[in-house]
């Protein structure tokens, strides 16, 4: 039998993606409030309570809450995504079996996987949108001295977040289509997503610790996703456009990954 | 016999598929012609779904060549999953979406025109009379209406081969006949029907042609009148009596029947003359409570072929 390197097919992706949207379009008032309200606590209880701590002086001359604003929208973006392609792969994978029945059309498993991280890349713009709208009206309202969103390249975070969701996306599917078994997804969350959440430079830089921590953050998905956002809310220097690049180049790196190990279970 | 058949909508030679060192299909050979049913019967675990899957893509043969609607599946995959129609042995409904979104989501899959889509999805709910029940949640149907969801939502590509795995397992009589009757309608209109079944009836209302599959083999082909009688006596006497009287009954009966066998409690004796053997049996003297006796039927053929134990 042959094998060989599996591409997706752009329309059969967009099918998926529509399923996908076709869903959103019926629930989105229940499945968006969660990942609403979450940034918002951590912004609450880190920016203003832990803040308040670290007032005098702040962090890179930004008060503490500025500092932390534009990693959360990062931070979400990678919740959005790794909730989608963990869990709600699973189920359909697995439990409702959604994908076996999509594969008997013109769709194929490539797409199915394909379709999923445009879909996960989808609402991780959308909920990112969202949050930055609020970030920026709770700076005008209450911080006008320090904004919290101070840049018009700000408007280019919705399609960063878009990306940074198609890169977790390819994460989560890769740790999905490696598992039998939901319970397992305890490890991908402690061990790599709570991780990158807590060190990735969304707290405090990590970069002016001693080796290895910048090296260690330095290959983590999330440290060059932060740092974009983070540039993009106060103005991008050349620097941005090489944390760009490391995520563009990681998730092309990644993506066929996942799309084979996936076929291979649902074409068996 | 020509390589490949011109009027074979599916030509499998010494077809084969493998689950690591598990044999599930070991080499099969057949052939679907267009417009007729083609039935797949045989006990659990005889490689019947394993077959189906091969038809439609979703397992890879191991061995053999398979071509579907003329294309080879491997090399054609998208080509040949566009004029298919498939009933799954196991429902995979999208429970996400109502009854009526299931059919214009499966739709979309087939890149069809959406004015398309809207006017096949009306008609096809009519089809399998669901019209009622377009708006409800795919969670709340029952499972006899699943089925017939599962039958539309295979027929939205309007596709020229239908592969239906245990259409009607679950159902009650009546929604079984209205399957059964819209199946009918299908082939009237020239479609190819491939399906496996538990219920010899069905086959034997519907098939054109089917195989008897065991343990990977197709191990009988024909068609149903065909399969009878190559494999058993047009009659059958069933006695019932307590275990010593049908040990009594047993040597008189082999002498004079094609083929004897017994089960708890019962003797059946299969035989060309039904009237000649009750009448041997009754001047014996023998004290039978309980004969009765009918045509023979596709459920002897498949037990006599497969045996009456267990199979998995
Ligand atoms: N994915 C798989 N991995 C390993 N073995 C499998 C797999 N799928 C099927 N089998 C095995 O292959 C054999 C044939 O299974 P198949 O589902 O084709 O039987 P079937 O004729 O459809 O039975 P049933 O009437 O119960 O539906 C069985 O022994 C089954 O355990
Ligand atoms: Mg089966």
């Amino acid at each position: 039998m042959k094998t060989y390197v599996r591409f997706p097919n752009a329309r059969g992706s967009f099918r998926v993606w529509q399923r996908e949207f076709t869903i959103f379009g019926k629930y989105w008032k229940t499945l968006t409030f969660p990942n609403f309200i979450e940034p918002l606590l951590y912004l609450a209880a880190m920016g203003l309570g832990l803040g308040a701590f670290i007032q005098r002086g702040g962090i890179n001359g930004q008060s503490y809450i500025q500092y932390i604003a534009p990693g959360l929208l990062a931070a979400n973006a990678m919740f959005a995504a790794s909730f989608e392609s963990t869990f709600n792969t699973f189920v359909k994978l697995k439990i409702d079996q959604i994908f076996d029945a999509i594969v008997t059309t013109p769709v194929n498993a490539e797409d199915v996987v394909a379709g999923e991280y445009l879909w996960a890349g989808t609402r991780a713009a959308v909920y990112g949108t969202g949050f930055l709208a609020v970030l920026t009206i709770i700076g005008f309202i209450f911080l006008p001295n320090q904004l919290l969103i101070s840049s018009w390249w700000a408007l280019l975070i919705p399609l960063f977040l878009f990306l940074v969701g198609v890169m977790f996306s390819v994460m989560g599917t890769l740790f999905t289509s490696l598992i039998r078994r939901i319970d397992l997804y305890a490890y991908y969350f402690t061990l790599v997503v709570t991780p990158m959440f807590l060190f990735s430079g969304i707290f405090f830089p990590v970069t002016r610790f001693p080796a290895p921590v910048p090296q260690i953050a330095w290959i983590t998905p999330l440290y060059h996703a932060v740092n974009v956002c983070r540039d993009l809310a106060n103005g991008p220097t050349l620097g941005t456009l090489a944390d760009l690049a490391w995520v563009v180049i990681f998730t092309a790196i990644l993506a066929l990954i996942p799309i084979q190990i996936m076929r291979r279970r649902l074409i068996s | 016999m020509p390589a490949w058949s011109e009027e074979a909508t599916v030509v499998a030679r010494n077809l084969k598929k493998s689950y690591g060192d598990f044999e599930a299909v070991k080499g099969v050979d057949f052939e679907v012609y267009r417009g007729e049913c083609f039935g797949f019967l045989g006990p659990n675990g005889a490689g019947k779904t394993t077959t189906m899957k091969m038809i439609y893509g979703v397992a890879i043969p191991t061995g053999g060549e398979l071509k579907v609607v003329g294309l080879d599946i491997t090399e054609r995959e998208r080509d040949v999953k566009r004029r298919i129609g498939v009933v799954p042995q196991e429902n995979n409904l999208d429970d996400d979406l109502e009854v009526r979104e299931n059919l214009l989501v499966y739709g979309r899959y087939f890149d069809l025109p959406k004015k398309v889509i809207l006017q096949r999805v009306e008609e096809l709910l009519d089809f399998v009379q669901l019209t009622d029940k377009a708006e409800s949640e795919v969670e709340h149907l029952s499972g006899g209406m699943k089925r017939r969801l599962l039958i539309a939502r295979a027929l939205v590509n309007d596709p020229d081969l239908i592969i239906l795995d245990e259409p009607t397992t679950g159902l009650d009589p009546q929604a079984r006949h209205l399957v059964w009757d819209r199946l009918r309608e299908l082939a009237a209109q020239g479609k190819t029907l491939i399906l496996t079944t538990h219920y010899m009836e069905e086959a034997a209302r519907l098939c054109n042609r089917l195989v008897i599959m065991e343990g990977g083999r197709i191990i009988s082909e024909g068609s149903p009148q065909e399969l009878i009688e190559r494999h058993v006596s047009p009659q059958v006497l069933e006695f019932r009596a307590p275990t010593e009287t049908l040990e009594r009954l047993s040597p008189l009966v082999q002498d004079e029947a094609d083929a004897v066998e017994q089960t708890d409690g019962a003797l059946l004796a299969y035989t060309a003359d039904a009237d000649t053997l009750l009448e041997k049996v009754r001047s014996a003297g023998v004290a039978v409570e309980n004969t009765a006796y009918r045509q023979t039927d596709l459920e002897d053929v498949f037990l006599r072929l497969t045996g009456r134990s267990l199979n998995d």
